[in-house]
């Protein structure tokens, strides 16, 4: 699901929790460890942190990972996936049943649940909610609206007949139509959608089962025009309680969520036979409240843990040597009953270089080679060993393992090598100047510009980069952004270099290839690269299913990416998450961006102090 | 030497110079003072000794290559010998050399020029590493940096950063001041009023809203910032100074005399306070160091190229975590060790200058 993971490691991370030992004091009432006759149970309370602020709660706006996390729980797809099942596989969430596939995939006829109410808001003037099939397409339409700029237009664009065609039509007319009949959108009853594709589509699926493709009411988004954002209605199984920007928010159960039993099937994972016999047939969810705050700094994060005031984190590198020994526990955290689930990312951090930079874009060999050279300079090695403390894999192709399309063995066109980015550049006219640096080559000065966040991980990318553009004696200058602000720069294409990160919306290599698209820019094509050839190839993936002949265009794609100098494909990182010893439960999904509501927290009194 | 001041050359006149044949003046006499004080004169040998260091390391005499890898990752201090856990990372895998990559079938623009390097005589592309350090005088940080030159290049770069501020910020506080203490009215009322509404901002927070303004790092950056903000105490003691020598018998003398309001001011009135100045200014070197950690601790300090005693210490808290304490030990030792000679001096400047507050 989310898209964009912040900086490197902390990526996932989410958090914790005192087993409803202390509970918001406003929400919750008083409730004392030794006070167990209390007629009132405590409530459960998990809590948890993100390394970065959310970015608002309305689906279509948003796409990065921690917002997603949150949208996950509040908002409901279609589809989704299975809490336990590996490799992952998709499941019904509002459908009833999977959707029936005709056509060779171009008809997906999907059935919704009936008795699904939205959470209760102002709007509804107290009548209890229900979706239908009308909520589906306007949910759909909306990431076609281009007054939303949805980050995730590309899951339908060009897909469904009849709506890219109301697109234009509303970018001549400045107003989108959301009482059109779209003949690709046909509600064949208030609990049946037929979608109708323009060509075959066997990832749809995986798009339904988006967390921004939760489903919204069109009375709610328009009675809060302008700042939906604020103002999330959705029938997932909690709701926003609390908020406050950047620092704090709570979610509530949601009064109106339908009763769902936890029924999930242990798989090959000797662990998950723990986690059914501990969940099977509770009610969803268990947990009353989550509790997150924002930690930007990982240390206090871990410090957090350490006290037991979260319950789950997620372990960044630099503090992997405190809580493993290689791939294992530290015996002493082990004796506090402290679990560790341990997982590849489906995830990948690449360097991206703007294409449209007035000093380092164009497509002349000065510029490639100049890139090129850039790129070359980067030491992945040193930063899995020492800013990742060994957490994360050396990767090469755009697609990480996990996912469909995968090659690990492909070969690097952009290995670590100094040497030759300095003949590269020496040849193509970079020379020093009396200061010791390179100019362009018409002599005016050249200063590689790279946009971190603010925290202390971020001053070691700079310090790695500083390191890098040294070797090849370029000036290095750094521009500090928070992680909101990157993302908004990126999609105005005014990032000139970075190191990203992009984690597996879908499990599908498209998921990652779809990156460098030429008609996203704008959306998630941050390195603004336009390229006709590697468009066009790019475009006959679409048509493929995964194999042979769709892997080898992938290679391909992957390969011009480095020849012109666009990307360089640095790690792909493990997550290692601990849990404090009273999360039931509890194993981390490869795609979706939180579980919270099929967790359990054991009762306080049986917690540790 | 040029300073009279009525005040202070009184008991050195009713104190007849044997040596001299001329009563000593306002300098003499502080030194005089200061010599008499052990502690205020190890602290300036102290201070003395630091801003040579300095000196020398901003000159590139001393520790020029901080920023050299020479040694291994967390290298500890030499007195505790090699660790033999920490595990030993390997280097960069030799690079695949691009010519014998698949292309899929792609053309490669470079390819030529490529093909022209790769037969090029003389042009090495192996990846050699300089053979490293495993223990260092002060240990190493984690990309191999020796602590013991970063203490020192960090002490150049905090110190260039509390003595230039707080020049800048003495040198406004003693302008604004002597013009509002001196004119009164409309121009005491302005200054005034500048100085509340900057002194209600609670401080750190103001220096955070001027950094975000400004939104540019650099060491330049750092002693604006704490210039423009640092010179209310300053400020607001020469107001009051000039507003109590305004009305003295020597300077209404002076004014009797023809003395222009500019000479009065700087030449009459200002020799007189420079005993508040002298100690405020080292005052504020001292407050300024510690704000400079505090700013770059939290990462609005020194840019990534530069080190100081802030970037060490902010680096240091994820290291402490990890049982790797020397940037710490050596970043804190020495700031302490500065700032309470800085302090002690401060407190002997005070006492040279104006025995008044002896007693």
């Amino acid at each position: 699901m989310p898209g964009m993971i912040n900086h490197l490691s902390p990526l996932l991370v989410f958090l914790l929790i005192i087993g409803g030992f202390f509970t918001e004091p406003s929400l919750a009432g008083p409730s004392h460890p030794g006070d167990e006759a209390q007629s009132v149970p405590a409530l459960k309370v998990l809590h948890l942190d993100m390394s970065a602020p959310e970015t608002g709660f309305d689906p279509v706006l948003t796409s990065d990972l921690n917002t997603a996390a949150i949208e996950q729980q509040l908002f409901e797809s279609l589809l989704t996936y299975d809490y336990l099942a590996r490799p992952v596989r998709l499941v019904p969430r509002l459908a009833a049943a999977m959707p029936e596939i005709t056509q060779h995939g171009r008809q997906w006829l999907f059935h919704l649940k009936s008795g699904v109410y939205f959470a209760p808001d102002p709007v509804f003037k107290g009548v209890k909610r229900e979706v239908t099939a009308r909520d589906v397409v306007f949910t759909l339409m909306r990431f076609m609206d281009p007054k939303n700029r949805s980050p995730y237009r590309f899951l339908l664009e060009g897909k469904i007949v009849g709506l890219d065609e109301l697109a234009r039509q509303a970018q001549s007319t400045g107003h989108f139509d959301y009482d059109a009949n779209v003949a690709g959108l046909q509600i064949v009853d208030r609990y049946t959608l037929l979608v109708r594709l323009k060509t075959t589509d066997y990832n749809f699926g995986h798009a339904m089962a988006q967390p921004m493709m939760g489903i919204v009411a069109r009375e709610v988004i328009q009675a809060y025009a302008g700042d939906t954002a604020s103002h999330p209605v959705g029938t997932g199984p909690y709701r926003l309680a609390r908020w406050i920007r950047s620092a704090h928010i709570v979610l509530a159960r949601n009064p109106n969520y339908r009763h769902e039993q936890w029924a999930f099937k242990a798989g090959a994972d000797p662990q998950d036979q723990a986690i059914v016999k501990a969940m099977q047939g509770k009610t969803i969810p268990q947990i009353d409240q989550v509790d997150i705050q924002i930690v930007e700094e990982p240390q206090s994060a871990w410090l957090s843990f350490g006290k037991g005031e979260l319950d789950v984190l997620g372990l960044s590198g630099q503090f992997a040597p405190l809580a493993l020994d290689g791939d294992h526990l530290k015996p002493a955290l082990a004796r506090q009953g402290i679990q560790l689930a341990r997982m590849s990312d489906p995830s990948i951090a690449y360097y991206f270089i703007n294409q449209q930079d007035p000093v380092l874009g164009g497509m002349t060999p000065e510029k490639i080679g100049l890139r090129r050279a850039l790129l070359m300079a980067q030491n992945d090695t040193e930063m899995i060993q020492v800013m990742h403390k060994g957490q994360a894999l050396r990767a090469t192709y755009p697609i990480p393992p996990g996912v469909a399309g995968a090659d690990p063995a492909y070969v690097s066109l952009l290995d670590y090598n100094p040497p030759l980015a300095n003949l590269l550049l020496d040849r193509l006219g970079y020379r020093r100047g009396t200061d010791g640096y390179r100019r362009q080559p018409d002599g005016s000065p050249l200063v590689v510009r790279y946009t971190t966040s603010l925290s202390s991980q971020d001053r070691e990318l700079d310090e790695m980069m500083k390191k890098a553009l040294d070797r090849l004696a370029i000036r290095f200058a750094s521009e500090k952004l928070k992680f909101p602000e990157i993302l908004k720069a990126e999609r105005q294409c005014q990032i000139q270099f970075r190191l990203s990160a992009w984690i597996a919306d879908y499990p599908d290599g498209d998921n990652f290839m779809q990156l460098w698209y030429g008609p996203h820019t704008h959306e998630n094509n941050a390195s603004c690269y336009q390229d006709p050839q590697w468009d066009r190839l790019y475009e006959k993936t679409l048509d493929l299913p995964d194999g042979p002949a769709r892997s080898a265009l992938y290679h391909q794609l992957a390969r011009l990416l480095e020849i012109n100098g666009v990307t360089k494909i640095s790690t792909t990182h493990i997550r290692n998450v601990l849990f404090q010893p009273w999360v039931v439960g509890f194993k981390p999904h490869p795609i979706l961006p939180s579980v919270w509501s099929y967790m359990d927290l054991k009762p306080a009194s049986s917690g540790t102090p | 030497m040029g300073a009279s001041n009525p005040d202070l050359a009184t008991p050195s006149s009713a104190n007849p110079p044997r040596e001299e044949e001329y009563s000593a003046g306002l300098w003499t006499l502080a030194w005089r003072r200061l010599r008499a004080d052990g502690v205020g004169l190890i602290s300036l040998g102290v201070v003395g000794a630091y801003v040579l260091l300095a000196l020398l390391a901003g000159l590139g005499w001393v520790a020029p290559h901080w920023s050299a890898e020479v040694g291994t990752h967390y290298a500890p201090p030499s007195w505790m010998g090699t660790s033999a856990r920490e595990p030993d990372f390997a280097t960069a895998p030799q690079p695949v050399w691009p010519g014998s990559v698949d292309l899929y079938g792609l053309q490669d623009p470079l390819a030529d020029l490529l093909a022209r390097i790769h037969t090029e005589p003389g042009a090495s592309l192996v990846l050699i590493e300089a053979p490293r350090r495993t223990t260092l005088p002060l240990g190493a940080d984690k990309w191999g940096h020796d602590v013991l030159a970063k203490t020192i290049q960090g002490g150049a770069t905090s110190l260039q950063v509390g003595l230039f501020s707080a020049v800048l910020a003495t040198v406004l506080g003693t302008l604004m001041g002597a013009l509002a203490g001196y004119w009164g009215g409309k121009v005491d009322d302005a200054f005034n009023w500048l100085y509340g509404v900057l002194t209600a901002v609670p401080y750190l927070l103001l220096v955070f809203a001027i950094a975000a303004v400004l939104h540019q790092k650099g060491t330049s950056t750092l002693i604006l910032i704490l210039g423009l903000t640092g010179w209310t105490g300053v400020f607001r003691l020469m107001r009051s100074e000039y507003l109590k020598h305004k009305s003295r018998e020597y300077v209404l003398a002076a004014g009797a005399l023809g003395a222009s309001h500019w000479r009065r001011m700087f030449l009459h009135i200002l020799p007189n306070t420079s005993h508040v100045i002298l100690v405020q200014l080292s005052q504020n070197v001292v407050g300024f160091i510690k704000s400079e950690v505090i700013l770059s601790f939290l990462g609005f300090g020194v840019p990534v190229d530069a080190v100081s005693w802030g970037s060490m210490l902010n680096e240091a808290q994820n290291e402490l975590i990890l049982g790797k304490w020397w940037q710490l030990a050596a970043a804190g030792v020495a700031m302490a060790v500065l700032v309470t000679a800085f302090s002690l001096l401060t407190d002997a400047l005070r006492d040279a200058l104006d025995p008044r507050l002896k007693s």
